[in-house]
């Protein structure tokens, strides 16, 4: 709790220093965060390119925002709420179907897996591409709300209070969220157990 | 240590499958499993889901993700700075001198100039009446004394002869 803490004083120093016109620490907060940003959003729409895209936007956004910030949540409750409006705002108009790789297609991009012996037979990763699509379509098929809240907990590790108030919803309603988005997952992705 | 209820225990164990409870209460909730075949049967199916999660694995980012957003900030920053450059208040403190000396020198113009359209035309506009109205009245002064003249020659032994 005291290391959060320290890491929440810390990037809202280093914005409060963005804010100053320092720019050395806007690319520390970028270094820090770009990766986690970019992975929020493809989970979200399912496409690096559309991903990084969303992802330019979301960084923008912080820079030109940074002479009105001011600390009163979270650096990354903050991040994650413009991440989240950019990538709700993208699904509702649909831009990430314009280059939205078929879902039935093993992207290119992921890295290979590697199992135990590092040595994956063709059949061992046929048959972890096969999980790995299936995770995907079922996180794809969820509502959009119910997908961010579950990639905010799961991935980002964020408590119920910071993805509601990166959602503008309350905590309670994440907590239904959350519950009926597991409920879906684990009905679906019964079968791998 | 307090008796686990099922119905109000999924948050607990979304926790614990997600390894956030603190120790205490994951040895209460284990012990609780052990005896509670629907909550067991929950986290089972909710560590299936984790752990399918945690396999799903992102690309890295693009080595030009960076270049490509600082391109675009010093962009915009270039735009706002072309559109904003007047209006700020440093600029405007560096460039008042400038401006002034500016604006002395167009309103000393715009004075000399109009000076200059007031005062050359209207000696030239006297001279040129001058000019032209003193041949004319010459020649009406001439022409007048002539038929004046005429008049009296016609008139004169006429009125004589009848005074006679």
């Amino acid at each position: 709790m005291g290391g959060a803490t320290a890491a929440l004083d810390y990037d809202a120093e280093l914005m409060l220093r963005v804010r100053g016109g320092d720019r050395m620490s806007f690319a520390a907060l970028l270094d820090k965060h770009r990766s986690s940003v970019v992975h929020f959003l493809c989970r979200m729409v399912g496409n690096q390119a559309v991903a990084e895209e969303l992802a330019q936007e979301v960084f923008l956004r912080v820079y030109r925002s940074r002479g009105s910030y001011a600390p009163t949540a979270r650096f990354t409750t903050w991040l994650f709420r413009i991440a989240t409006h950019t990538a709700l705002n993208a699904l509702r108009d649909g831009k990430h179907e314009r280059a939205n790789e078929s879902l039935d297609a093993v992207s290119p991009d992921l890295p290979a897996r590697q199992i135990s012996d590092g040595r994956p037979s063709v059949e061992q990763s046929m048959v972890h591409r096969v999980r790995l699509e299936e995770v995907r379509r079922a996180v794809a098929a969820l509502p959009a709300k119910q997908r961010a809240a579950v990639l905010m907990h799961k991935y980002e590790e964020m408590e119920y209070s910071h993805i509601a108030s990166s959602l503008g919803c309350s905590e309670s309603a994440v907590k239904s969220l959350l519950f009926r988005a597991y409920e879906t997952l684990r009905a679906r992705l019964a079968y791998m157990a | 240590m307090s008796r686990i209820d099922c119905g109000e225990n999924a948050d607990l164990l979304l926790k614990f499958v997600a390894g956030r409870l603190d120790s205490e209460a994951q040895v209460r909730l284990n012990r609780h499993l052990e005896i509670c075949p629907a909550c067991r049967e929950f986290a089972g199916g909710q560590k299936t889901v984790w752990d399918s999660l945690d396999a799903w694995e992102m690309a890295p980012v693009s080595p030009d993700f960076d270049r490509r957003l600082y391109a675009r900030i010093q962009g915009e920053v270039s735009w706002w700075n072309r559109i904003l450059a007047p209006f700020r208040p440093p600029q405007i403190r560096k460039g008042w001198p400038i401006a002034a000396a500016a604006w002395l020198v167009l309103v000393a113009g715009i004075v000399v100039v109009d000076r200059s359209i007031m005062v050359r035309p209207a000696p030239r506009k006297t001279s040129i009446q001058v000019e032209s109205l003193r041949p004319d009245q010459a020649q009406n002064a001439i022409e007048d004394m002539e038929m004046l003249q005429e008049i009296n020659g016609l008139v004169g032994p006429a009125s004589a002869a009848s005074k006679m």
